[in-house]
């Protein structure tokens, strides 16, 4: 098994632009550190409609009011105000900053885990004798005794089983090579969501899912929900 | 004082609104049907836990002004969004978890 810089198209070098926006590195600096509320705040406003901050705030009491301590209340404005900056830039635009903040931010929480210079982005996964995938994985670990791939969703519509289909296969080439290859969905959206997305698809105890529930579990912190086999069973 | 079933009461019906707009897009049907059943009974769930619990009026508020927000949405792939969006920021306006 070895890994490749993918090659740049005209897709990728377009989306790389939006990639290197410093309000994707700014986005992603803010919910590293984020409570699972505060990056609830950050879905609805680049999901939503209004522009206007004070409706924001009243959506959002517990973290945006007077009554919210100093700290988190500062983040909770500053994660506002970048995500109305994103929500800001048109539908079609803003569709593609969400998916590389989800990128961004899974980046920085695996370094935390892991030295940041085994982390990866872009990445093609090569195999012997195996036809390799057209996509690349939007980041990778690379260790000397293992990896991980993971794809990142802004929300649990955007899976599919393409998908899964992807990061089992790569888990099954490595074990075939006798290596260890974790592959996982990071999706910036509730567990319960991804659960209703995955009931309907193939089972693929292989990959693990991260909902935005369990991000934290990236970084290796002990998150309030666990980061689950997609396999897990559905709630419908 | 404002009770959690008032809140809850406004955000089912703000959640079957996204549903319906959500059902036109015919290839997400399934979906949205089970993202709707299921986020609905976890509204329904915290109604018949806490229903007469009092409810700090900031947080119907909350709810009252992202009910709003839902209805300003006219492309029913963004109600699907909201779908999922929506019932998460009302949980925590209430103070339940996801």
């Amino acid at each position: 098994m070895r890994f490749q810089d993918a090659a740049r198209d005209a897709r990728a070098v377009v989306y790389a632009g939006i990639q290197d926006d410093p309000v994707v590195a700014r986005a992603a600096e803010l919910l590293a550190t984020a409570s699972v509320a505060q990056r609830v705040l950050a879905r609805a406003v680049m999901n939503g409609e209004s522009g206007d901050g004070a409706a924001w705030r009243a959506m959002f009491p517990s973290l945006l009011a007077n009554g919210a301590g100093d700290a988190d209340r500062e983040l909770s404005e500053a994660i506002l105000a970048v995500s109305l900056d994103v929500a800001g830039r048109g539908e079609q635009a803003r569709s593609q900053y969400r998916g590389a903040i989800v990128e961004a931010l899974t980046e920085r929480l695996l370094a935390r885990r892991v030295p940041p210079a085994a982390v990866h982005r872009e990445r093609r996964i090569l195999f012997d004798g195996v036809r390799a995938e057209i996509h690349p994985y939007d980041v990778t670990v690379e260790l000397r005794d293992r990896a991980e791939a993971y794809d990142c969703k802004w929300g649990a519509r955007g899976i599919n089983a393409e998908v899964l289909l992807q990061l089992d296969l790569a888990r099954r080439n490595a074990e075939q090579e006798g290596v260890r290859l974790l592959p996982a969905l990071v999706v910036f959206d509730a567990r319960r969501s991804c659960r209703v997305r995955l009931a309907r698809m193939a089972p693929t105890p292989g990959v693990r899912l991260v909902a935005l529930e369990s991000l934290d579990a990236l970084a290796g912190a002990r998150a309030a929900g666990t980061v689950a086999p997609v396999a897990a069973r559905p709630e419908v | 004082m404002p009770e959690v079933r008032d809140a809850i009461e406004r955000a089912t019906s703000a959640l079957d609104a996204l549903a319906r707009s959500g059902e036109s897009v015919e290839d997400e049907w399934q979906y949205v049907t089970d993202l709707h059943a299921v986020w609905r009974a976890r509204l329904v769930e915290v109604a018949a836990a806490r229903g007469a619990a009092a409810l700090d009026p900031a947080a119907l508020e909350a709810v009252e002004r992202a009910s709003a927000e839902t209805r300003a949405i006219d492309d029913p792939h963004r109600a699907i969004d909201w779908l999922s969006t929506f019932p998460q920021l009302v949980l925590l306006a209430v103070g339940e978890p996801l």
